[in-house]
């Protein structure tokens, strides 16, 4: 039985998302709806696997603003619906989602967005709790896996009484973190649909209806405001003796100012007041705490949000304490936290090290030992289909006479952007969701009269690059679209895309072709390629490049880490050790994890990871490597 | 009691599901566990660190800087990368066989030797142990057991040490609930020959 299907009292080990997902059964969630981002992808899937055991959709949307729509329009119904996304899906989402704050949601409506201080899935460090500035919505940040499945109750509690959707937050480190959680009652409410036409509160065709839409959302606001003083996500403690000075903390912060205080006994000599809701914020305590102490910490990663806050709280009273965060160095507004940085930080404001000065030898051991850690620049898998397209791509381009800088990769997000990497070297820019077209379209603007390839994957093309294919179609922009289209959206985990033929559940779906979609669109020239056989797509390729017109080359093959889970038996191949004479082109042209050195120096294939894909055999100058077709 | 064991591996390893085996043997002793993640992106070949956090005052996903009381390496290079967490009161258990990625393969860059890593580990004072757990892998049936037979190694070193962090009942169990049913045997014996192979040098 799956982890997060347990009674009520019992404890179980759950990552931060898999208590996220739990906390939806227990607040009655009929619709997760999400599209994959690290590191929010988890939740969408955790509920898929127990969706035919207990009455939730779990599902995919081909966007996040899609996502927002459908559960928008599940809440309006009076259903409770959660959406989930990564820290940049929550731009794509806001456009309908700073809409909804305007009207009246029925059934609770939750926004989950994990952000990413540190980069660990390499985007930008986008602190989202200003999203509540923008769009005026409440919002819960979460600090461990307990508190965000509670936290998930609590909001959907919220957004129903206060008719206003919600958001909660955590960060990688909460998301992807596990920990023992005490599970609550999975609640059912028998719920009818029903949807009355109000166009005063569900359209903004009148400014007179906005202004008075605006008008109430303030005022749901300004109702909150005087609850979450109360609420157990915010917590202020103030030692019995009282204390001179305090500590503000969210987010995982919070728990590594706990392991701080636990560590050295310092609960009673400092005051501590947990955030948990960034907006409103628990004014009444910050109050408290800011007229009890003489210097106070603030602690929370990215942006100095809390800081800002608290300082514009300080103007209103008297007695101001002094306060130490990232405005003023004490902390890096940029990476995320560590327990020793906040160990330093608390022990600063104390005005004595916590532990013991770091000794220069050990210092200096460590740093030699760091140095002597080689690179690992994440490759392609071992069967990758990418692996054939971009080596196809590389040698159309060179048999048209295209040398290094006589052409230009745009590239997009997710495993596509992995051809930047050697030996292809070929993706020149990262941007957003989709963004590979729309540059390219951009540089032929400029006047760049080199050939110009947008690489871009399956997933990646029906989320948001739709629009700038039919942008380029409608403009005639000489533009090739290159589809690595691997049925699936991979790097986030292997969750299903338009392509995939089957749901988050794994129901039967209607598989969308790219090719067919784009046609409609008004791309007219199209090649359909399979990346395993490099000479198709090569030519593919240079039909494409040599067209004049906006063109794309889809080139289909499912994802080998797929195809091994849906139990396609690899075929490996093997090295004739004969006929190899260690030219070691195939390492050098696909640099595939499979693929290594023996001790003399010949090709050598690992049997259990290779996938028996063929681009080796069909490298190979002397033949000598061999197999049985992919 | 804080207890906070290190795995270091190379994506597609088994580092993640040894931290899960792990996890859930500690939790079957009623031990409070925490456990962090550096998961990345889902592909193979990618550095994986995984912080499992046993005991008293732990909240935090992360071990602080120095505060590794092991450290499991699935790939001897990879125990480098973790040098922070190191300290004169850890122990190291290496996995001997090396993955160098390409850029070494093709000696277009340095790689360092099992002797380098154990000097560089050395030097800052933990104690290293090491052992050919591919070898015993393969010998129990599939590579992919590398992560158990490594298990094996870290029971034979809490048994040495008389740490009482984790029984071989437990662990066998935590195994037995997390592997698949088809490389359940392999596993098991992957747990066995893990174990005797480091007493044996204890």
């Amino acid at each position: 039985m799956s982890e997060i299907l347990g009674e009520e009292g019992e404890h179980r080990l759950l990552m931060g998302n898999e208590a996220i997902a739990r906390g939806a059964l227990e607040a009655d969630v009929g619709l997760a709806v999400g599209y994959p981002g690290t590191p929010s992808s988890e939740v969408i899937q955790t509920l898929a696997r127990v969706a035919d055991q207990i009455a939730v959709r779990a599902e995919w949307a081909v966007n996040e603003k899609v996502a927002v729509d459908i559960a928008t329009g599940y809440s309006y119904a009076g259903f409770r619906a959660l959406a989930t996304m990564k820290n940049a899906g929550l731009n794509v989402a806001s456009d309908t989602l700073i809409s909804v704050a305007y009207s009246d949601v029925r059934g609770g409506l939750v926004v989950y967005v994990a952000d990413d201080p540190g980069a660990h899935a390499g985007m930008e460090e986008q602190d989202n709790r200003w999203f509540t500035r923008l769009s005026l919505l409440p919002m819960i940040d979460v600090s461990d896996p307990q508190e965000a499945k509670d936290a998930v109750v609590l909001a959907f509690d919220l957004s129903e009484e206060h008719g206003v959707p919600l958001l909660v937050r955590s960060t990688t480190r909460v998301a992807h973190m596990t920990g023992v959680v005490e599970l609550g009652a999975i609640k059912k409410v028998g719920r009818k649909p029903d949807f009355k036409r109000d166009v005063r509160r569900y359209t903004r065709a009148s400014p007179m209806w906005c202004r008075e839409q605006h008008r109430r959302l303030n005022e749901k606001l300004e109702a909150l405001s005087h609850r979450v003083d109360e609420l157990e996500v915010n917590r202020l403690h103030i030692p019995d003796g009282g204390a001179e000075r305090g500590v503000v903390a969210s987010g995982i912060s919070w728990s590594y100012l706990r392991e701080t205080l636990d560590r050295y006994g310092l609960w009673s000599e400092i005051a501590t007041l947990k955030v948990g809701t960034i907006n409103p914020l628990p004014r009444v305590l910050i109050e408290r705490l800011m007229e009890e102490v003489e210097e106070l910490l603030v602690l929370e990663e990215l942006e100095p949000y809390l800081e800002l806050h608290l300082k514009a709280l300080a103007s209103e009273i008297e007695v101001r304490p002094e306060i130490h965060g990232k405005m003023d160095g004490w902390l890096p507004r940029v990476g995320e936290y560590t327990p020793e940085g906040v160990e330093e930080a608390v022990g600063r404001l104390l005005g004595y090290r916590l532990r013991e000065e770091r000794e220069g030898h050990l210092e200096e051991a460590r740093r030699r030992a760091l140095k002597l850690a080689p690179r690992r620049p994440l490759p392609l898998c071992p069967g990758c289909p990418h692996r054939g397209t971009y080596t196809a791509m590389r040698m159309a381009l060179r048999e048209l006479s295209y040398g290094d800088g006589d052409f230009i990769v745009t590239g997009d997000i997710g495993c596509t952007i992995l051809g930047m990497h050697p030996p292809f070297n070929l993706c020149w820019t990262e941007v957003s969701m989709g963004a590979s077209i729309g540059l390219g379209i951009g540089l032929r603007y400029a006047g760049v009269d080199k050939p110009i390839i947008a690489a871009i994957g399956d997933s990646t093309l029906f989320h948001a690059g739709l629009p700038p294919a039919l942008n380029a179609a409608w403009y005639g922009s000489r533009v090739v679209i290159a589809v690595l289209d691997n049925r699936v959206t991979a790097m986030t985990g292997h969750q299903p895309s338009p392509t995939s033929g089957y749901t988050a559940t794994g129901g039967e779906a209607r598989p969308i072709e790219a090719d067919g979609v784009l046609r409609a669109l008004g791309i007219e020239h199209i090649w359909v390629a399979d990346p395993y056989n490099l000479e198709e797509a090569k030519e593919a390729f240079k039909e494409a490049l040599g067209c004049g017109e906006p063109s794309a080359v889809v080139l289909k093959r499912v994802c080998a880490l797929v195809a091994r889970r849906l139990g396609l038996p690899p075929q490996p191949h093997r090295v004739d050790g004969e006929r190899c004479t260690g030219c070691l082109l195939c390492l050098r042209t696909l640099a595939c994890p499979a693929l290594s050195l023996s001790p003399e120096g010949k090709a050598e294939i690992d049997v259990e990871t290779c996938t028996g894909c063929g681009l080796c055999a069909q490298i190979c100058p002397t033949g000598a490597i061999e197999g049985g077709e992919p | 009691m804080e207890h906070n064991i290190l795995i270091a591996s190379v994506g597609g390893q088994g580092g993640v599901t040894l931290s899960r085996i792990i996890a859930r043997a500690a939790m079957r002793l009623g031990h409070r566990v925490v456990v962090g993640e550096t998961l990345g992106m889902a592909q193979r070949g990618g550095s994986v660190q995984s912080h499992i956090r046993i005991g008293g005052y732990v909240y935090g996903p992360l071990i602080p800087e120095g505060r590794c009381h092991t450290l499991i390496a699935l790939e001897p290079a990879e125990a480098l990368r973790a040098a922070g967490y190191l300290g004169p009161s850890s122990t190291a258990l290496l996995n001997e066989a090396a993955l160098p990625p390409l850029s070494a393969l093709l000696g277009e860059e340095p790689y360092p030797t099992l002797e380098e890593v154990v000097q560089a580990l050395s030097r800052i004072g933990c104690g290293v142990h090491h052992l050919d757990a591919q070898r015993l892998a393969l010998e129990a049936g599939s590579r992919r057991c590398l992560n158990v037979v490594m298990l094996g190694a870290y029971l034979a070193y809490l048994e040495a040490e008389r740490l009482g962090i984790l029984t071989p009942e437990a662990a066998e169990e935590a195994v037995r609930e997390t592997v698949p049913s088809r490389y359940l045997e392999a596993n098991l014996r992957a747990l066995r020959l893990g174990y005797e192979a480091l007493r044996g040098t204890l």
